[in-house]
């Protein structure tokens, strides 16, 4: 009378539990089916599309006693680029208070969309922009002048500039949540409040395991829950971002180190009911050196709107959709004024249905905008089959 | 329990022997937050169900629908298994701090009372016999089940296993007992005139 179906029986739907509770495992896996995309808007930092890609995430988290725990998480992307995403210890010096300490390859601090941008918190099927669009800045190599940085204007995803490292490669995201930045963390739970704080190696567009510039990243986030349909929040993020390598190409060798990325963002969710949306806000600048003329002058800005929302039609059937662009400051060149990287913007919706509640099919259309580069519109229908416990 | 008046001294009861406890669910594996969760209940999974797989016709006379609740505390299901009657309402009150998204996609009732908070409460008629296995949309931990019955020969176990189907009219019967999910044992027992049945049931 009550037998469930043998199907849902076959896989997992809790993650597994092993040695009495004291290692817990989870795991996530997502197909992602989309034609080529000739523009290259999905293209990540790892050179490929996150709208055609495989990936088996294995999470684990090691429960030593009351005071230690290790986390670490393992990725399969495209079938072959295996790596730990991230792996940490974390130290909690009372247990019973919200207070913590995490060192190691740890999670990113700034930004809301770091833990929704992919997979099973992802209400969508691309990632927004700030957090993997590639933009034409590359950390090891340099524009020897403005004319240099406008001629990759829409060239991120293979950019290539004279000073440093000469061969093409993939630029920057404003926030990159392809890989985790290596450092110490400190986090908090104080009333309606949550704080993190970071100190790591990388930068926010460039989170490192090794060292590349003995520079230091400082990040943190404040999130307020003044009600318990609204979660607001503001972080912040300054670490330095060229490479070392590049100290011997510049004539200003000293402005290398010192090139900072500095980013600021504001975030805030809403949901109730039926209903949830979200929005953020986010500005980063670069610090160039100056090579030669015509010099870039100022600091590079980018700066990124997003809003997204979902509907819940009826049980295990959503419908959500994201607005979303990247603008660019401008940048006087021996001919023209222009932004130093193409404004670009996108729409993307669509729906997702829940087969089962850890099964999860997601169809979504996008439309690409850019404001120069080769290709400068792209439509784009992708579907994505989701399975985690 | 069953919404029947029950003639004292006859039916069926005993004990459904779980030997092996079911594992609370864990909550998964939280590498991307910068911080530890807070603390929460773990589900309470010494209780199963004893019931009768089929009954005399007189059972499905129509009756009252009845109203049960199943509270949400500290991330946890409060019961984590209530077994009632077609028809009956069942209310899912949100007594906890943070907001709760109860739902199921479970043949018997697919329902979706979407994001409300504390101090909050929806309710969701149950109209049709089977499991209804309730989930939480924002806390994969938290799971639960409802079995919903078209006759009135149920009873949910005491903690400690003891459990009792009254008022069974004399014959035999099967009496299956159920745990976590699926029926694990069944066994026939013969009901007298007057008197009761005694039936263990152990779950290996």
């Amino acid at each position: 009378m009550f037998a469930e179906p043998a199907a849902a029986q076959l896989l997992p739907e809790q993650p597994l539990s092993i040695a009495g509770g004291r290692v817990v495992i989870g795991a996530e896996i997502t197909g992602t089916f989309a034609p080529d995309d000739p523009g290259f808007y999905n293209y990540t930092s790892y050179e490929f599309s996150a709208l055609r890609n495989f990936r088996l995430g294995v999470s684990a988290e090691l429960r030593a006693n009351d005071y230690v725990q290790v986390l670490g998480e393992v990725r399969l992307d495209q079938g072959h680029l295996f790596e730990a995403y991230g792996l940490f210890v974390r130290v909690r010096p009372w247990p019973r208070r919200r207070f913590d300490l995490q060192a190691g390859r740890i999670p990113p601090t700034f930004g809301a969309m770091t833990r929704s941008a992919y997979g099973s918190g992802n209400i969508l099927i691309g990632q927004p922009l700030a957090y993997q669009y590639l933009a034409s800045i590359r950390p090891d190599a340099l524009p020897s002048n403005s004319d240099d940085l406008l001629r990759m204007r829409g060239r991120g995803w293979l950019s290539n500039f004279p000073v440093g490292n000469a061969a093409a490669g993939p630029g920057l995201p404003m926030v990159n949540t392809s890989r985790w930045d290596t450092g110490v963390q400190a986090h908090g739970v104080f009333s309606l409040f949550e704080w993190t704080g970071a100190v790591s190696t990388g930068s926010l567009s460039d989170p490192r395991v090794r060292d590349n510039n003995s520079g230091r990243q400082l990040a943190g986030r404040l999130v307020a829950r003044p009600h318990a349909s609204m979660v607001l929040g503001a972080s912040a993020s300054r670490g330095a971002w060229l490479s070392r390598t590049l100290e011997t190409e510049v004539p200003s060798a000293a402005d290398v180190p010192h090139a900072r990325q500095v980013a600021f963002g504001g975030d805030a969710e809403y949901s109730a009911g039926r209903v949830l949306v979200r929005g953020e806000v986010i500005r980063s600048t670069w610090d160039m050196p100056r090579v030669t003329t015509p010099a870039i002058g100022d600091a590079l800005v980018a700066t990124s709107v997003l809003v997204e929302g979902r509907y819940k039609v009826m049980p295990g059937f959503y419908l959500a959709a994201r607005g979303d662009r990247i603008d660019y400051s401008e940048i006087l060149g021996s001919r023209l004024r222009n932004t130093w990287d193409a404004d670009t913007w996108r729409l993307e919706a669509g729906a997702g249905y829940s087969v089962t509640r850890n099964i999860m099919l997601k169809g979504a259309w996008q439309r690409n905008r850019r404001d120069g580069g080769r290709v400068r519109h792209d439509d784009l229908v992708a579907a994505q089959v989701l399975y985690w416990f | 329990m069953p919404a029947q008046a029950s003639p004292a001294g006859t039916g069926i009861r005993g004990r459904l022997d779980i030997r092996r406890l079911a594992r609370p669910a864990e909550r998964r594996p939280d590498v991307a937050s910068p911080g530890a969760p807070g603390p929460r209940d773990v589900a309470d999974l010494r209780r199963g169900v004893v019931y009768l797989e089929s009954a005399p016709r007189a059972a499905f006379d129509e009756r009252e629908p009845g109203r049960a609740v199943m509270d949400q505390r500290n991330e946890r299901f409060v019961p984590h298994v209530l077994a009632v009657m077609v028809g009956t309402l069942v209310d899912f009150p949100n007594n906890d701090r943070t907001y709760h998204n109860v739902f199921s996609l479970s043949r018997a009732r697919r329902f979706d009372l979407g994001r409300y908070a504390a101090g909050k409460s929806k309710a969701v008629r149950m109209d049709r016999p089977g499991v209804v296995r309730v989930f939480c949309d924002i806390h994969s931990h938290m799971n639960a089940f409802v079995l919903v019955f078209n006759h009135p020969f149920f009873d949910v176990t005491e903690d400690d296993g003891r459990y009792v189907l009254p008022a069974v009219p004399a014959g035999t019967y099967s009496v299956v007992g159920w745990y976590e999910g699926e029926p694990r044992l069944t066994r026939s027992v013969v009901v007298p005139a007057s008197g009761w049945a005694e039936a263990d049931l152990v779950v290996p």
